[in-house]
């Protein structure tokens, strides 16, 4: 019998889950409070303590989270917010959505941007950089930080698929003036809808953007600056309080499947390392593949189903094309879509699923694909 | 007596069934664009009477998006009242255009003769809003816009089931934005919003924003915000939607109540005129009161949760500060800010609570 391995089993977790989730649904209802309130506090509560933060703000998504930092920064029209070109677009689009300008900049073999490509982009207009922490990976903050100080630029951590990675043994989100994390239902953390988070080290700009999802309001009747209705729903954020409590269980179940990965699949197809002051949550598992397409699908005939995260960079999509990128500016993220493939991770993946990817892949190279 | 302005407590008498459906979800996984989603979308835009309702996260991108997708952005203008909850203006900003406000009319919306003395060569659209569920004069407004080839995006947020003759707002103007915020009669159990529109490429170009601009999986038209409505909501909005009329019904009904109760008390106490043909869904329910704070900690006191809606217009707060309006730019949003108080009017008061509101205002009136 074929064993099928899927690329995502959302469905598996959710099913160990369903009473102690169930239970919170249900109090939240016998509260009678949907907007904020007691939930959304204690889950920021809990966030923070993960992040190394001194506050949390809960967000409706991880785009709006982006949108609203930036835009409490003071990030707007006329300014340039530097970029890694290989992430998924809501990186670019909370830049383009403030007004401001997504200057892009080219990755390293890690797939995060590369800090040496950092200051030549770096104009007059620059205000920011924000590193993404692509796969669950953490940038290089220290190098990145260092150029940030030197050169009077405010950072904002994507760590959209980074929730508990940590760098140099310091939390993900805690390096930036503000750490943005996407708690959708596909992340490490993931609500049962959309969701986001802020980390926020400065309690004054913690104040802003309470104000800022919550349409600017700083009582009930002022409004110091117009903005959204961005909040993290209460009914989310109790399921989120429920997920914390196994997110450690979590990431280890899923850095043990990476760690197999790894010394199976070395010198078969190119496998993401770990430096000693990485701690990676692999949100994604990428590997570098020869004839990745080909991969793809026989990987797929044999019931493993894997994805590419993602294969058209950002400078070459159609909405980029205002900000006149051409092909051949960013040479390791093009090479790199051309090669990414994502395999299944996830904590409930059984071991022999685990050997069924491995399998796949080893055999594919050992010319039997 | 405790005459309590919100009712959330008395709702939900659905809530084992709307439960049984979350928990098949919450099995699934299934929690983005989901198939409830698509289900509740074609309900509301029947209930509406258009083509198209798309569901976001929140009445105020339901306004921002459907701006968006009516080609409205930075260096236009539109024309909207002062006197409405502030998400108006904060999606207005969002677009990066410029709000420039018109006066309102003694129906508190917006007033279509001073509407033309406001347009400009930048101006795009019109933001009409209906308010406290009564609607504004969208036939006066329709025709305004077709002179000027204006926008017109209709802030129906308190408003569903309204309607103008027969004809149910949010469906008048180029798009229109509902709110579905536990507080409106339709909800769902947190921040949710839907945009209808009878435009096909206006339908397609608000599915294109609210997920990230994404045309498929990996292919970006345009930089979107991501705003979907939760699967999860949408699922209670289905179980909540056959209700919505009855609701309004109701709400109705309780304000010719109070309409009545206070007829003795007209020169204290007076409401907009009501007028035929337009069905006024009284989201809240308000007059204008003289000794209007006096009368509010008088009812407060007596247990009548009476609140102001709003009680400083928009132009008047300092988020405003940058478009450079004074007071007495705006003379009847101004007065009416001192003078509107919202009485109780739910669906789930009774009678006997509707006149002990009405007993406390003459009370106060006749000491």
């Amino acid at each position: 019998m074929r064993l099928s391995v899927p690329f995502v089993a959302l469905d598996v977790q959710q099913r160990l889950l369903k009473p102690e989730l169930m239970a919170a649904v249900e109090a939240v209802l016998d509260g009678g409070q949907f907007i904020l309130g007691q939930e959304v506090a204690d889950f920021e509560k809990s966030f923070a303590a993960l992040a190394g933060c001194p506050a949390a703000v809960g967000i409706a998504s991880g785009t709006c989270a982006l949108v609203l930092s930036l835009r409490a920064l003071g990030i707007g029209q006329g300014d340039e917010v530097i970029t890694p070109a290989n992430s998924f677009v809501a990186s670019a689009a909370g830049v383009a959505l403030t007004g401001a300008r997504p200057v892009f900049v080219d990755v390293r073999e890690d797939l995060n941007i590369d800090p040496a490509l950092i200051e030549p982009a770096i104009t007059p207009r620059t205000r920011a950089i924000i590193p993404v922490h692509l796969t669950g990976r953490p940038a290089a903050m220290d190098r990145i930080g260092e150029i940030a100080t030197r050169r009077g630029l405010a950072v904002v951590e994507d760590a959209a698929q980074a929730v508990g990675a940590r760098f140099a043994g310091r939390p993900i989100g805690s390096f930036g003036e503000i750490g943005c994390f996407s708690l959708h239902p596909l992340k490490n953390l993931g609500a049962c809808g959309d969701a986001g988070v802020v980390t926020v080290r400065d309690e004054s700009l913690a104040r802003a953007l309470r104000n800022a999802r919550n349409h600017g309001l700083r009582d009930r009747d002022t409004c110091e600056a117009w903005s959204y209705n961005c909040r993290l729903d209460t009914l989310q954020a109790a399921i989120l309080n429920v997920k914390l409590r196994h997110l450690e269980r979590w990431t280890i179940a899923k850095r043990r499947i990476a760690a197999r990965y790894r010394d199976a699949l070395a010198g078969v197809v190119g496998v993401p390392d770990e430096r000693p002051d990485e701690f990676g949550v692999y949100q994604t598992f990428v590997v570098r593949a020869e004839r990745r397409d080909d991969l793809q699908r026989y990987l797929a005939q044999r019931g493993v189903d894997s994805r590419i995260h993602y294969p058209l960079p950002l400078h070459l999509q159609e909405a980029a094309r205002p900000l006149g990128y051409r092909k051949g500016d960013f040479p390791v993220t093009e090479r790199l879509a051309t090669e990414i493939l994502s395999l299944p991770i996830y904590p409930e993946l059984a071991d022999a699923q685990a050997e069924a990817v491995i399998a796949g892949v080893t055999s594919f190279y050992a010319g039997r694909g | 007596m405790r005459v309590a302005f919100s009712y959330l407590d008395r709702q939900f008498t659905e809530v084992e069934a709307i439960i049984a459906d979350i928990r098949g979800l919450v099995a699934s996984g299934d929690y983005t664009l989901g198939a409830a989603l698509s289900q509740f979308e074609e309900r509301v835009a029947k209930l509406v009477g258009v083509r198209h309702a798309i569901g976001v996260n929140s009445g105020t991108d339901a306004l921002m998006l459907a701006l968006q997708a009516s080609g409205v952005g930075p260096g236009d203008e539109v024309l909207m009242a002062p006197n409405t909850f502030i998400a108006t203006l904060g999606a207005i900003v969002a677009t990066g255009a410029r709000p420039v406000f018109v006066d309102v009319d003694e129906q508190h919306t917006l007033d279509p003769a001073r509407l033309p003395a406001a347009i400009t060569a930048r101006t795009r659209a019109i933001v009409p809003v209906h308010l406290w569920g009564n609607p504004a004069d969208m036939h006066a407004i329709g025709a305004i816009a077709e002179r000027h080839r204006l926008a017109v995006v209709e802030d129906a947020c308190q408003a569903l089931t309204a309607a103008i003759d027969g004809r149910a707002v949010g469906g008048f103007g180029d798009a229109g934005a509902f709110s579905l915020h536990p507080l409106k009669p339709l909800n769902v159990w947190g921040d949710g919003g839907v945009i209808v529109t009878d435009s096909d490429a206006l339908a397609a170009q608000v599915r294109l924003r609210r997920n990230h601009g994404l045309r498929d999986r990996d292919t970006v038209e345009l930089f979107g915000v991501n705003s979907r409505l939760d699967t999860l909501q949408a699922i209670v909005g289905n179980h909540l939607i056959d209700r919505v009329t009855a609701i309004t019904d109701k709400r109705i009904e309780h304000a010719r109540r109070l309409d009545a109760g206070l007829a003795p008390l007209r020169e204290f106490v007076r409401t907009a005129p009501r007028r035929q043909g337009v069905r006024h869904v009284y989201q809240i329910y308000v007059v204008r009161a003289r000794q209007r704070d006096q009368l509010q900690r008088f009812l407060v006191e007596r247990g009548v949760e009476a609140k102001i809606h709003y009680p400083v217009p928009l132009h008047l707060q300092p988020a405003s500060r940058a478009l450079g309006y004074a007071r007495g730019d705006f003379p009847a949003c101004e007065t009416e800010a001192d003078e509107i108080l919202t009485l109780p009017a739910h669906q789930d008061l009774t009678e006997a609570e509707l006149d002990y509101v009405v007993e406390q205002v003459g009370r106060f009136y006749r000491r």
